[in-house]
């Protein structure tokens, strides 16, 4: 049964085929079915979904999009802070069917005042080509050199380069990655934290709920950020980069929990007393079982939302230490990485294609918040009575 | 007005012990940083020529107390804290750090308070009207506000600011003092100056939490609009804006109340990384630089506690505003 045939059921009496079997429909349906149907109906949510699921797929296979490098090896170091360069078909020498971009050339002479000046050079075309074999990379066990899309020589920078001359556009499908990859990582800690803490003070409550909560709510009442700050200085400098990335989501993970605890108490709290539990108990159902049958598969659609919801505060807290020098560090590409010295004037004034990374990543966290809110919407039984 | 002095003792307890819980979480914090204070001041020494021992060391630390054990040290450190209010000095630059701080915190705290009365100033009023509104169209630009609330943090939200001016005037609008004021005395024409430029922090600052009041503001209405004593108002022949205030508004008040602590809060995470930013003189932006540049654990960690510290009295203080306003509260903390 396809849940698409989910709605909500027609009024009792006249009973012909159809109806008879959606009301049979949403009746049998399972929770996640009825998610699944409630969701489809917001429209918001399912575009943000759509992007959001586009987001993940270019963060995964980002070396395979990217036409170069993102690190220091694929620099192309005769266009530094070069201005981004849009294909395009049509010039004064006439039109093309293949898309193309100038090359560039760089001098220094008398004419320039002895300075290196880049050049756009118009005469030479550089022809934009699907499916070029380039640099080696592996996702996953895959290991490949053939990438989307690339020119026949020299380099296209859709987005621009920075002041060493790598590819932003590169640069910022790598940074989808790493912001997912420490997201997933830090709502992993976080979870798994929440689920032991929260779940021990829901489950035996009395005193050891009142001490575990007085700890939670002062760990909430200092700012998150500067906790964040004051630990990343520890990270000695000398550690490598991958270090530095698992220990940052680390310690994300480590500081996001008691909000997600709370939450996972509040539902064992509610759910330890339902009737159900009680009926379950009555007829004789071990601990065990209860915990396994009855309760985690009440509140496993809320944590699975929660988690949603809580992933862009991962994501940008990460940002944020990055951006200040404390998180992660060059070789890895991120967000904050990107935008690290974007506060000069001479950026400001002369480079704003520093800037459109952000793009990506407002979008990337705007489908989150999109997508977790359609889906708490939906896990909401009781969301769609009230209207 | 006995049970309510007996309900704010309780309170204040309470906020005491959180308070202590969060020194000690910083105290530990500031103890895990590597190398001890005696080892800076004499790796100070060091660099003047004169040589030092182990034996010098260790001398320095027992000077110093830093060879006792580590819950004594948090006890006097929390003393001097509570009692005189002296946070000790910083060990990198061997300055007393309430000298440093100076008014830096006082106007760290003030741009922060005002950025939460602006929050509150716009998502009260607008959040009221759009959850009494049915149009879709501001419902849904509302939505998308708040969501950007996040979605563009504050730091990201100065930098397009900064971005923006600085292509369009020229002028990056940075910094909290013109120039000729920066080291100047307080004065009615450096409070001017102030003013007229810490408009752009306070707006920077209060954004996210602009956002989430908006929504919370607007969450909070609509669930009141939904109740019956509302129709039964109406019923009476109520409405309007009359309607809005009497009743559904009063009720939301002190869940919004209760939410201040959580804005303010919002509005700290960011203090640190927007005053960089904006090149603010104050106190986040020295936290940012006692962390991130010479590792002054002394100093960051007093900044922290201060922080918090603020927080937790502002939570003290709504919730002994929501027992005067709150007849349900009130009644609960009174007993009558």
């Amino acid at each position: 049964m396809s849940p698409a045939e989910i709605k909500t059921p027609p009024l009792a009496g006249a009973e012909d085929d159809a109806s008879q079997r959606a009301r049979e429909a949403y009746f049998t349906a399972s929770q996640y079915q009825l998610i699944w149907a409630r969701f489809r109906r917001n429209t918001s949510a399912m575009i943000a979904g759509i992007i959001l699921i586009g987001l993940i797929l270019t963060g995964i296979f980002a070396p395979f999009l990217s036409p170069h490098d993102p690190t220091i090896k694929g620099r192309d170091k005769d266009y530094t802070n070069g201005a981004p360069q849009l294909p395009k078909f049509c010039d004064d020498n006439g039109c093309s069917w293949r898309p193309f971009i100038y090359g560039v050339k760089r001098e220094r002479s008398i004419k320039t005042n002895f300075r290196w000046v880049t050049t756009i050079d118009t005469e030479d075309r550089r022809y934009v080509q699907m499916f070029v074999r380039d640099w080696d990379y592996s996702i996953g066990p895959v290991k490949s050199n053939l990438h989307l899309f690339g020119v026949d020589k020299g380099f296209v920078h859709l987005f621009g380069t920075d002041d060493t001359g790598k590819d932003i556009f590169s640069r910022t499908l790598h940074a989808i990655y790493t912001s997912l990859a420490v997201g997933a990582l830090g709502v992993m800690i976080s979870f798994v934290m929440a689920l032991m803490i929260g779940g021990i003070a829901g489950y035996f409550g009395g005193w050891i709920d009142g001490v575990i909560q007085m700890v939670t709510d002062a760990i909430r009442t200092i700012p998150i950020i500067p906790l964040f700050m004051a630990i990343a200085a520890f990270i000695p400098q000398e550690w490598s980069s991958e270090m530095r990335f698992f220990f940052i989501s680390i310690i994300i993970g480590f500081i996001n929990w008691p909000t997600l605890a709370r939450r996972v108490r509040t539902h064992l709290l509610v759910e330890r007393n339902q009737e159900y539990v009680l009926a379950a108990q009555l007829q004789g159902a071990g601990a065990g079982h209860i915990i396994r049958r009855h309760l985690l598969p009440s509140f496993t659609s809320y944590i699975i939302v929660d988690l949603v919801i809580s992933f862009p505060y991962i994501v940008l807290s990460e940002t944020a230490l990055s951006f200040i020098g404390l998180g992660l560090k060059d070789p890895v590409n991120s967000l904050g990485v990107m935008l690290q010295n974007t506060t000069s004037a001479d950026v400001l004034l002369n480079y704003q294609w520093y800037f459109i990374p952000v793009l990506f990543f407002i979008a990337l966290v705007m489908a989150f918040v999109y997508v977790g809110d359609g889906l708490r919407d939906a896990a909401d039984p009781y969301a769609g009575v009230k209207k | 007005m006995l049970h309510f002095a007996r309900f704010a003792v309780i309170r204040a307890a309470m906020a005491l012990f959180t308070l202590l819980l969060v020194s000690l979480i910083v105290f530990t914090l500031m103890e895990l940083v590597p190398g001890t204070c005696a080892e800076r001041y004499l790796a100070f020494k060091n660099t003047q020529g004169s040589g030092i021992s182990i034996a010098d060391i260790e001398a320095e630390e027992r000077r110093l107390g830093l060879d006792r054990p580590f819950l004594i040290r948090w006890g006097s450190w929390v003393g001097n804290v509570f009692v005189h209010g002296d946070f000790g000095d910083s060990c990198i630059l061997r300055l007393n750090i309430n000298d440093l701080l100076g008014d830096k915190f006082a106007i760290s705290a003030a741009i922060c308070f005002a950025a939460l009365l602006f929050a509150y100033l716009i998502a009260i009023p607008v959040g009221i009207i759009a959850a009494s509104s049915k149009s879709v169209l501001l419902n849904g630009s509302l939505r998308f506000v708040s969501y950007l609330g996040l979605a563009m943090p504050n730091f990201l939200l100065a930098l397009m600011i900064m971005l923006v001016s600085t292509v369009l005037w020229g002028d990056s609008l940075t910094g909290l003092f013109s120039p000729e004021y920066r080291d100047a005395p307080w004065s009615v024409a450096k409070f001017l100056d102030f003013l007229s430029r810490a408009w752009l922090p306070v707006f920077i600052l209060g954004w996210s939490a602009t956002a989430f009041a908006l929504q919370t503001v607007r969450a909070l209405m609509l669930d009141e609009n939904g109740k019956l004593y509302v129709t039964a108002a109406r019923a009476r022949g109520l409405y309007g804006r009359r309607l809005l205030w009497r009743y559904p508004a009063r009720h939301a008040l002190g869940p919004i109340i209760n939410s201040l602590g959580f804005d303010l809060n919002r509005i700290f995470n960011e203090l640190p990384i927007v005053a960089v930013i904006l090149t603010l003189t104050e106190a986040g932006a020295l936290l940012l630089e006692s962390l991130a540049r010479s590792n002054d654990q002394q100093l960051a960690g007093a900044i922290i506690f201060m922080l918090t510290a603020t927080i937790v009295s502002l939570n003290f203080l709504t919730d002994l505003a929501l027992a005067l306003i709150d007849p349900r509260v009130r009644k609960s903390v009174m007993g009558r």
